[in-house]
């Protein structure tokens, strides 16, 4: 069995399926739980699955980092730079959109007192 | 002019807006209208031109981002500067009476959907689409729960909550492509998916359909929708259904068209598009809340828009287009109405219709509603009459006979609203329009008149756009030069 | 006496239904793990030499896809505008406890180096890791060490309006000045050597867009703590 794990592609199976364990426990929290920031909490954790399973999945150990310093400059053998900067902005942009949600539930709360999403009924049907 | 203008400009404004605070809310407000109106002529200058131009950002594509100018993102940038600025002095008027607190802010608010709608329409770099849908989606949550009240609160919540969900699935996808395709520029994934397996094309294309699918309002992924109008001012409910959504349309059908050209999964769009209407339709009948019951209207419209984009054939895509111009100017016209309504009358039952003393808005709404139901001689009649030809040509029967029976459903509330606003009854005194309302209300009105009665006039124009929406091999060769 | 407790048949079903898409949706990731192809980045490697720049990442981030960054300080503006607007102002939430003085000298003695570190990792972005959304952070954390540990610290408001207004203008301002000189959005106009790779001084436009990102997110994410901290009620 160690041997498998040894090869390089054993690593990318490990972090897909890690990353997948990952998203299906926020998807179950996004569909049972009720109160909001159990549901903010649920949707951050489904964010970083998908990160953690795109940079496992696009990492080639035998790559290094993309710097080039000290006369290093043999771009043939870095990593992909996209990778990063596509996280780095998809990371801002979730945390600033899950930081107004706690905003408007703070304030929902101290407008009703309720804090299950279950019970928000100020629209009559 | 470059089309760079259409997103730096807001942009800048957005971000100078504290300092154009020091001299006064009306320095913001009228610096704002005006460069709305600059962009409007700008947009209409560029509409003369004739070949598809690229703007580059940065680098040449494929490796960066650029903007693509053709027919078809030109009209819907036209469309959109037309509304906002409309819209705009709309305000204008509405602010002598009842400004909102905070204008400053709502007008930077308003600037970001602006900007964000139109960099949706023109962008051709996939995860360039990701940040504009976030842009535009953030400036939406704020907006819905702009004036603090439970409703409003309410409103925002489920929107912020939908919203994010999207973007998970949305932010899956963009991935997924980037690690089976190797680069995020729309032209080179489109030649790339084909080669894909079937099983990872299916699930890219599923994602998509999910992450989309929330803002595109189809059944299931549309229970948000209706709460959300509920809560929101009815100016907002302009915006959101006038503008942004017709933006998210456009964005889906164009992944669609370039990601599977050959119409694979075009079928089982088409039934949910049908599906979506039917229902949406249905459940409008048992409404008596005025908002409500034009959420319900406003789904079953954009779902008819999307059935018609999902044909997949420059027939039924002119016909989406002609649809979807309509329902803008007419569902701008009802909710600014609306709002001219509300500022007399507290409630929003539909029996307040009675007590509306204003020929004016009565006239407005009656050309409105006839325009949405599809009467001949107003703007949605050539539309609805395009799709319904071009699905019988298809030998789509049944979706056929569904929209049918839905518009039949649209008819009978729509009748009942008329039934109310024009019975004699006990008026309140005379509603007071203010002058620049009445030019906002002439002009939307003048428009869905004469493009009823002459619709020869934007026909050719619409059809250009259509193919243009669906020729891949064009867009490519605009994009990175016939490889 | 124990209680039996039957599963209803749907949840039962319910739960095999979701087991077979689970297990479907892995099978199908875990087949098609992607293999070494051709990506854009090696490419955007490949051109990033003649910009001159020591980190590939920060050109991908503030040059390459410089509108991606540009949409996300847009974002994050939104954001702390909304904030703001949401958290109503005059519910003020008082820190009851007065802090010990060890965390009251600590907190003063941290904050000037944790904000020089900060400092540091913006400046330094295009050579080493780090740039502008990091550096910002870590400004933004030094802060919120003071708002908790002093009770009424407040960041002056005024100042981080400013900064955030020049801050955003400029970024604009800037890939303007390249659409008027060089006919590209966001064009690279200052010189950029590539003999300078590895100085302060390098890469033309690169090293100032980070810091005018890292100035900006650090005053927006300290003015999301701030009203976060002063403004939510004790919930």
């Amino acid at each position: 069995m160690f041997e498998y794990l040894n090869q390089a592609e054993s690593i990318k199976n490990i972090v897909t399926i890690g990353s997948m364990v990952l998203l299906f426990i926020g998807l179950f929290g996004l569909l049972t739980q009720k109160h909001f920031i159990k549901i903010f909490i649920s949707i951050a954790i489904m964010e970083t699955a998908i990160f953690l399973f795109f940079i496992g999945n696009i990492f080639n150990k035998n790559f290094t980092a993309p710097i080039i310093n000290d006369g290093f400059k043999n771009v043939a053998i870095m990593n992909d730079p996209i990778p990063h900067a596509m996280i780095l902005t998809a990371i801002v942009i979730g945390m600033a959109v899950l930081a107004l949600g706690v905003s408007f539930a703070i304030e929902y709360y101290k407008l009703t007192g309720n804090t299950e999403i279950d019970k928000m009924n100020e629209m009559r049907h | 002019m470059s089309s760079i203008l259409f997103i730096a400009l807001p942009l800048l404004f957005g971000f100078a807006t504290p300092i154009l605070n020091k001299f006064g809310k009306n320095a913001v407000v009228y610096t704002s209208t005006f460069m709305q109106t600059f962009l409007l002529y700008l947009a209409f200058t560029l509409l003369s031109s004739t070949t598809a131009t690229i703007e580059i950002i940065s680098i040449a594509p494929p490796l960066g981002i650029s903007f693509v100018q053709n027919e078809i993102s030109l009209f819907f940038v036209a469309l959109f500067t037309l509304l906002m600025t409309l819209f705009s002095l709309y305000y204008i008027g509405h602010r002598k009476t009842n400004a909102y607190k905070n204008e400053t802010k709502f007008f930077i608010l308003l600037n970001m959907l602006l900007a964000s709608s139109i960099g949706l329409v023109l962008s051709s770099d996939i995860f360039n689409i990701y940040v504009f849908f976030e842009i535009a989606g953030i400036s939406s949550y704020i907006l819905s729960a702009y004036t603090k009240s439970s409703s409003a609160l309410e409103a925002g919540l489920k929107y912020l909550i939908t919203g994010a969900i999207a973007s998970v699935f949305l932010v899956f996808a963009i991935t997924l492509i980037y690690l089976h395709i190797g680069s995020l520029n729309l032209a080179v994934i489109s030649q790339g998916f084909e080669t894909l397996p079937f099983n990872i094309k299916l699930l890219i294309s599923i994602l998509l359909l999910v992450g989309f699918g929330f803002k595109v309002e189809i059944f299931p992924l549309n229970f948000w929708v209706v709460d959300v109008y509920q809560g929101s001012t009815s100016l907002i409910n302009a915006l959101f259904s006038g503008i942004v959504v017709k933006a998210y349309l456009f964005v889906f059908f164009h992944i669609v068209y370039l990601f599977l050209p050959s119409g694979e999964f075009s079928i089982f769009l088409v039934y949910l598009g049908a599906l979506s209407m039917l229902v949406a339709e249905i459940a409008g009948l048992r409404q008596t809340n005025l908002k409500r019951l034009f959420a319900y209207s406003s789904l079953g419209q954009v779902a008819l828009i999307f059935t018609a984009f999902a044909m997949q054939n420059a027939d039924a895509v002119q016909a989406a287009l002609f649809i979807a111009f309509a329902h803008s100017i007419a569902k701008f016209i009802i909710f600014l109405s609306i709002t001219s309504i509300q500022k007399e009358h507290s409630s929003f039952e539909i029996e307040t219709l009675k007590e509306l003393n204003s020929p004016f808005i009565r006239a407005i709404m009656l050309i409105a509603m006839l325009s949405l139901l599809g009467i001949p001689l107003f703007a949605g009649f050539i539309g609805k009459l395009l799709i319904l030809k071009s699905l019988a040509v298809s030998s789509l029967i049944g979706v056929v006979v569904i929209i049918i029976v839905a518009s039949l459903i649209e008819a009978v509330y729509y009748f009942k609203l008329a039934g109310f606003m024009f019975t004699k009854s006990e008026k309140k005194e005379k509603l007071k329009i203010d002058f620049s309302q009445k030019l906002v209300f002439s002009i939307l009105a003048f428009l869905l008149i004469v493009i009823g009665v002459a619709p020869f006039l934007i026909s050719g124009f619409l059809r250009e756009s259509a193919t243009v929406m669906l020729d891949n091999s064009a867009y490519i060769l605009t994009l990175i030069g016939g490889n | 006496m124990s209680i039996k407790r039957t599963l209803p048949t749907s949840t039962i079903s319910g739960f095999t239904l979701s087991a077979v898409l689970i297990l479907t949706f892995l099978k199908i990731l875990l087949e098609n793990l992607p293999s070494s192809i051709h990506r854009a980045g090696d490419e955007l490697l490949k051109l990033n030499t003649q910009e001159g720049v020591a980190n590939a990442v920060t050109t991908v981030v503030v040059y390459f896809r410089g509108f991606d960054t540009l949409g996300e300080i847009a974002v994050l503006f939104i954001a702390s505008l909304g904030i703001g607007l949401m958290l109503s102002e005059n519910s003020q939430c008082e820190i009851k406890a007065e802090s010990n003085f060890m965390l009251k000298t600590a907190s003063t003695l941290l904050f000037p180096i944790i904000t020089l570190y900060g400092v540091y990792v913006m400046i330094y972005g295009h050579l080493s890791p780090g740039g502008g959304f990091q550096g910002g952070v870590i400004i933004a954390s030094a802060v919120l060490l003071l708002l908790i540990s002093h009770k009424d610290f407040e960041v002056p408001h005024s100042v981080i309006v400013l900064l955030e207004t020049l801050a955003g203008v400029s970024y604009v301002l800037i890939g303007l000045i390249g659409l008027f000189t060089l006919d590209i959005f966001l064009g690279n106009f200052l010189p950029h050597d590539v003999a300078q790779m590895g100085m302060l001084v390098s890469g033309g436009i690169i090293p100032i867009i980070y810091i005018i990102v890292g100035v900006k997110v650090g005053s927006e994410m300290s003015m999301i703590v701030q009203n976060l901290i002063k403004r939510g009620e004790n919930v």
